[in-house]
């Protein structure tokens, strides 16, 4: 495996585990699971501390094809992803025993789910990672990822993240998104200390460790950043820190002019940077030098990258070689890749006069809530398959709020919240619900969304509550 | 004098949870509820109710329903 080789050329990399402080180099990681060497899949259900990170390089080193989930993810959508993948090994440190598999102690301190009747069906040869496109949704849908497109995506990165041999990383986002995974593989190959870690900017350990391990970076989605902002943060140095990453949509106009001043006043750099998981991770970054002027856009494409902007869509399309080869939402569908260098985003974009590229919104039905993506059709379904057969209707609400609107005045939206909760672990306070009478449709009879988006955003700016206008 | 009654409720309202699931031994993020989103949340919750203003640095430690009431404590407010 070519990233893996990067990687184990690195022979000062260490990895420090925040919550245990148990600290190893590459070398005793490396090869250190009693783990058969299959060309079959293995889940990693990850929380990103040590013994996930292991498991992960462990698997990656070897013929495996790895799906890197979310720890968190609920039970049900992990029996549904098991029952249609059937992987030969899956580590989850949540759970004590998952049916059909015995629980093998792989190392002294590290166990694995083995199936115990391993399924043998046919992979392809460069399918070496799966990603979800979801995240929380629980839907079987994966990215297909090659190794090939891992290293272009983490050598065009280096080519202009300030990584040095005396870095400490803190993967404060986690592995299983992958500008997570992006920040794991360009550290592993260049840095020196990766530390593992869950704790978030609310817990008094993040802070303590951002001084005693004194990280060299910071990554995050705009929401990392405002909870920044709100803890005082870019108000003073933090000597050790040297620059700062970010994806996951544009920040606001405040904040971008606060960090803005923040990075000239203490000599930080700031990469403001677009990616998809489709891409294997990054397609563009805004120079820090740039940010203070140019801060709405995201820059240029990184190395090897190009974008083309569709004459009639307005669609921005991504050639490189960190394209994906396609989805898999089954066995079956692992056994090809799409060789194609070209993405269709999903975005709208602009280019201005001087080259720069701007993002003006999206065409896919997807959301950004706290950064992380959440595909509107499939909250639909989920909503419609939890809550008895009824039709919802899911919309990004000034990209802030996940709307969700109704037809049944009897529906009590403490029973969608709850359903939501239970199911994708959102937090009430980022739903807005709505009862409408009639829904909106186009001339085709289909849902006209772009009507309904309208109406809501007009109400929600003049506060005027929608159940009032439409209902 | 206020109770703890009271203090539950507040974090009912800032989790929109039911007030029997608000348990002394609550814990940040060992509810879905309580997160990262929600915890500023009930920051702005319990600074709107007891008309106080709670500084950065407590906000870190309120990990659990008896350290808020700690907190609350230090900045005036004494729970029964």
């Amino acid at each position: 495996m070519e990233l893996y080789d990067l990687i184990n050329k690195n022979k000062k990399l260490n990895f420090i585990d925040a919550k245990t402080k148990v600290t190893k180099t590459l070398q005793e990681l490396h090869e250190s699971l009693d783990i058969e060497d299959l060309r079959a899949v293995a889940f990693i259900y990850n929380d990103n501390q040590l013994p996930s990170i292991e498991t992960f390089l462990n698997f990656y080193q070897k013929k495996y094809t790895v799906a890197l989930l979310n720890v968190g993810l609920h039970d049900k959508f992990k029996q549904n992803l098991e029952e249609e993948y059937m992987p030969a090994y899956i580590y989850d440190p949540s759970r004590i025993e998952v049916e059909g598999y015995d629980l093998k102690q792989a190392s002294k301190n590290i166990s694995v789910f083995k199936r115990k009747a391993i399924r043998h069906y046919p992979i392809h040869g460069e399918i070496k990672l799966l990603m979800s496109t979801s995240g929380t949704t629980g839907s079987p849908k994966f990215v297909k990822i090659s190794d090939h497109n891992l290293v272009q995506n983490a050598l065009s990165i280096m080519e202009y993240m300030p990584i040095t041999e005396h870095d400490v990383v803190p993967l404060n986002v986690p592995i299983n998104f992958v500008y997570g995974l992006s920040i794991f593989t360009t550290n592993c190959i260049k840095a020196n200390t990766i530390v593992c870690t869950d704790s978030d900017v609310l817990q008094k350990e993040f802070w303590s460790d951002l001084t005693h391990y004194g990280y060299s970076t910071l990554s995050g989605v705009p929401y990392f950043y405002e909870l920044l902002q709100r803890f005082g943060f870019f108000k003073k140095d933090t000597p050790s820190l040297r620059y700062l990453t970010h994806t996951g949509g544009m920040l606001n106009k405040e904040l971008a002019n606060i960090i803005a001043d923040y990075s000239q006043r203490f000599n930080k750099q700031f990469f403001a940077q677009y990616g998809q998981t489709e891409a294997s991770g990054r397609m563009a970054f805004l120079a820090p030098d740039d940010f203070q002027d140019k801060g709405t856009s995201i820059g240029f494409p990184v190395k090897n990258g190009r974008f083309e902007i569709d004459e009639n869509t307005g669609e921005l399309i991504y050639y490189g070689p960190n394209v994906s080869g396609g989805y898999a939402n089954n066995i079956f569908d692992l056994q090809d890749y799409n060789h194609s260098d070209k993405l269709f985003t999903g975005d709208l974009a602009e280019r201005d006069e001087f080259g720069y590229y701007h993002i003006k919104g999206r065409i896919k039905r997807i959301m950004k809530l706290f950064g992380f993506r959440l595909n509107l059709d499939e909250v639909e379904v989920l909503l419609k398959n939890e809550l008895g057969g009824q039709t919802f209707i899911c919309i990004s609400v000034q990209d802030k709020y996940l709307g969700i609107l109704h037809q049944d005045e009897f529906l009590l939206r403490e029973t969608i919240t709850q359903t939501l909760k239970e199911n994708l672990g959102l937090h009430a306070s980022s739903l807005k619900t709505y009862y409408l009478e009639q829904v909106p449709l186009t001339v085709n009879g289909k849902v006209d969304y772009p009507t309904i988006n309208n109406t809501i955003d007009k109400n929600e700016n003049s506060s005027i509550t929608i159940k009032k206008v439409i209902g | 004098m206020s109770t703890t009654q009271e203090l539950h409720q507040v974090f009912a309202n800032a989790f929109e949870i039911p007030l029997e699931s608000i348990t002394p031994d609550l814990e940040y993020q060992g509810i879905v509820e309580w997160d990262s989103m929600s915890h500023l949340l009930l920051v702005d919750e319990l600074e709107r109710f007891y008309n106080i203003s709670i500084p950065m640095e407590d906000i870190l430690e309120m990990g659990s329903v008896d350290k808020i009431k700690e907190i609350l404590k230090k900045n005036g407010v004494e729970i029964q």
